[in-house]
């Protein structure tokens, strides 16, 4: 997979460079928005990770002239900018995500991935947060080192709603919804059973309850 | 005292118009008084006149003479009224002089005054009209006094509607004073400088100036600091991106070792950087209200950002049941305040403590409780660690410092209180809440 990275910082961009090649993606680098414009009027990429903060033509201008020339190529922009109109300009542009600095270079692999399987269609459909991996076609979730574990029905809408969003606690309304169709009867500990069950099969310490709150499953570290 | 006295405006006006009023008064009142006195004095000569006249054209003889005298006898006005040259003096008559000429006078007899009219009558004789000087000088001094009446009743009357006016024209200037002093730190909008008087006016209008001069120092300050940690956030990105690379390398266990320890150090580097940014965000020029937020979503979010930090340290972390409140203020600041709450409560409670979050309305008022069974603040710091960059003595946690500081900040800029309490639902701790205008 080939990727451009317009980025004026030479610490960072190495860096970037580097770890992009440890993970076997082809990565061209260029260090202004002018350069970045013609290179891609005349070459094919898989991805563009475009820093905001560039001298000559910044980041917003080569994204507004990419997207002008209808250039469909996916583009992550790497900004030190948090302001929300920044971020929303930006996606408003056509960027396709955002990466925060200062980021860690899973993030921004991590977030690659996203675009690209969301532009191209073919991503992989399972969920992962490094220690759980749910397939959603078998309904079965592996525990990292561990065989496969089918799931039932309702456990694996569960698991999924977590899945769906490591890190983030749901409320038991919230997973209710989920796991239950409209007018369905829900039995006042239905939740807490299912959570027992699924716990059963992939270890307790795979679901974490905060009192008082809900549950969640863990984010990638 | 002294010094209170002489730079208060309200008190040397009023002193100074009171003495006045009292001078003028005074001044006032021995002129009406001497006028009234001499009128009296007038008046008492001409109705000795008109008497003297009168009995100087009916001749009247000497013995009824005697009885008209002893008739007014008794009376304020006793006149005595006698025949000059008589051979014998009849009770009650003056010694008088014989010779004495016609017209007013006055004369000592017999230690007493005496105001004296002599006269000649149709047949010749010389009558003389007499009266005491000292009851014509009582006379004199009651209608005198009388005019003074009026003034002395409305002296003190006078005085303080003046001290009152004072006042009243001056209260804007208290006014002003208060709400300078009622404001918050950061609240550097102009005063309202409509319905004062045109003296003050000059001056609201140089302190809304300096206020606009120091507000807008204020904002490039904090520009600066908020740029200056935009611009930090690349380098740091580049450090933690070749630090992230440096673990794929080859490298001995003891060089590892110090690489977590360097990764570390970049880790609260970044913390840092992003508690200075989100300082410089809730310091940042008021923003529109905004329509509601579940407060139960932003716990919900600041809760797990915070639970691997909470796990880390075996921190039992939960919601106590209440209800769920619609606030209505940005996101970011009520994510901001709970998550600094929560973050604080869990890096300095001891490992295996308990963190509990409460949320509960009073009096259209939302409290948002932290509290935890850790060491608690001592109550002579629970002040000043409010300040930025400031830590309690004795605890190895390595926070950023700014967290309560970036708390106050954003709860007063939505309106609000914050308190540090004692735990209330642990036998020891600290309960922070914080106090947000809210409906349900």
């Amino acid at each position: 997979m080939r990727v451009l990275l317009v980025e004026d910082d030479g610490m960072i961009g190495a860096a970037v460079q580097d770890a992009l090649r440890d993970e076997s993606y082809a990565v061209d680098w260029i260090k202004n928005g002018s350069s970045a414009l013609t290179t891609l009027a005349t070459q094919h990429y898989d991805l563009v990770l475009l820093d905001l903060g560039l001298p000559g033509q910044d980041g917003m201008q080569v994204l507004e002239r990419l997207r002008q020339g209808n250039n469909p190529v996916p583009v992550l922009v790497i900004t030190a900018r948090d302001g929300l109109e920044d971020r929303v300009r930006g996606l408003d542009l056509g960027a396709d995500d955002y990466v925060l600095k200062p980021f860690q270079m899973k993030e921004l692999l991590a977030r690659m991935r996203a675009v690209v399987r969301r532009k191209g269609g073919q991503g992989k459909p399972q969920l992962s947060n490094g220690l759980l991996t749910l397939d959603p076609v078998q309904h079965e979730v592996t525990v990292l080192g561990q065989a496969p574990v089918a799931l039932s029905h309702r456990e694996f809408s569960l698991l999924q709603a977590l899945m769906l969003r490591p890190g983030a606690i749901l409320s038991r309304a919230e997973l209710e919804d989920r796991v239950y169709g409209w007018g369905e009867e829900v039995e006042s500990n239905a939740i807490e059973f299912l959570i027992h069950a699924l716990r059963k099969k992939i270890g307790a310490p795979n679901i974490k309850n905060v009192r008082g709150v809900g549950w969640l499953v863990f984010k990638a570290v | 005292m002294r010094r209170w006295i002489g730079d208060s405006i309200r008190v040397r006006l009023s002193l100074g118009l009171s003495a006045a009023i009292l001078v003028v008064a005074a001044v006032a009142g021995v002129f009406s008084f001497l006028g009234a006195r001499d009128e009296a004095n007038e008046l008492q000569d001409e109705t000795l006149q008109q008497v003297a006249t009168l009995l100087a054209q009916v001749s009247v003889p000497d013995e009824r003479l005697d009885q008209l005298g002893t008739a007014t006898a008794g009376d304020e006005f006793k006149l005595l009224v006698q025949t000059l040259g008589a051979a014998t003096l009849a009770a009650g008559d003056l010694p008088l002089r014989a010779d004495l000429g016609e017209g007013f006078h006055t004369l000592q007899i017999g230690g007493v005054a005496y105001r004296v009219l002599v006269k000649k009558t149709l047949d010749g004789q010389r009558i003389a009209v007499s009266q005491s000087q000292s009851l014509r000088d009582e006379i004199a001094r009651e209608g005198a006094l009388r005019t003074l009446l009026p003034l002395l009743i409305l002296l003190p009357v006078l005085l303080w509607v003046v001290a009152d006016l004072v006042r009243r024209l001056l209260a804007p200037v208290t006014d002003l004073a208060a709400e300078i002093e009622g404001r918050q730190v950061e609240a550097l909008h102009p005063m309202v400088s409509e319905g004062l008087p045109t003296e003050i006016q000059p001056f609201v209008e140089a302190i809304n100036r300096l206020l606009a001069r120091v507000a807008q120092s204020v904002e490039v300050q904090r520009r600066f600091i908020a740029d200056a940690a935009h611009e930090l956030r690349s380098p740091l990105t580049a450090l933690s991106l070749q630090a992230e690379r440096l673990e794929r390398a080859e490298m001995s266990d003891t060089a590892r070792k110090r690489l977590q320890i360097l990764s570390e150090g970049i880790a609260r580097g970044r913390h840092l950087l992003e508690q200075l940014l989100n300082l410089a965000r809730v310091r940042a020029d008021t923003q529109a209200p905004q329509a509601g937020v579940s407060v139960d979503q932003v716990l919900r979010r600041a809760l797990a950002d915070v639970l691997p930090l909470a796990e880390a340290r075996q921190i039992d972390i939960g919601l106590l049941p209440g209800p769920d409140l619609c606030l209505p203020v940005a996101e970011i600041d009520l994510l901001l305040i709970v998550k600094n709450l929560v973050e604080n409560a869990v890096r300095y409670t001891p490992e295996g403590g308990q963190v509990d979050v409460s949320v509960s309305l009073f009096e259209g008022l939302a409290q948002i409780a932290v509290e935890d069974n850790g060491p608690g603040i001592a109550i002579e710091e629970r002040e000043r660690v409010f300040d930025a960059f400031y830590r309690v003595l004795g605890s190895e946690q390595t926070g950023s410092g700014l967290g309560l500081t970036i708390v106050r900040a954003a709860v007063e800029r939505l309106g609000g209180k914050m308190v540090l309490t004692d735990a209330a639902r642990f036998a020891q701790g600290l309960r922070a809440s914080v106090w947000l205008p809210g409906s349900r």
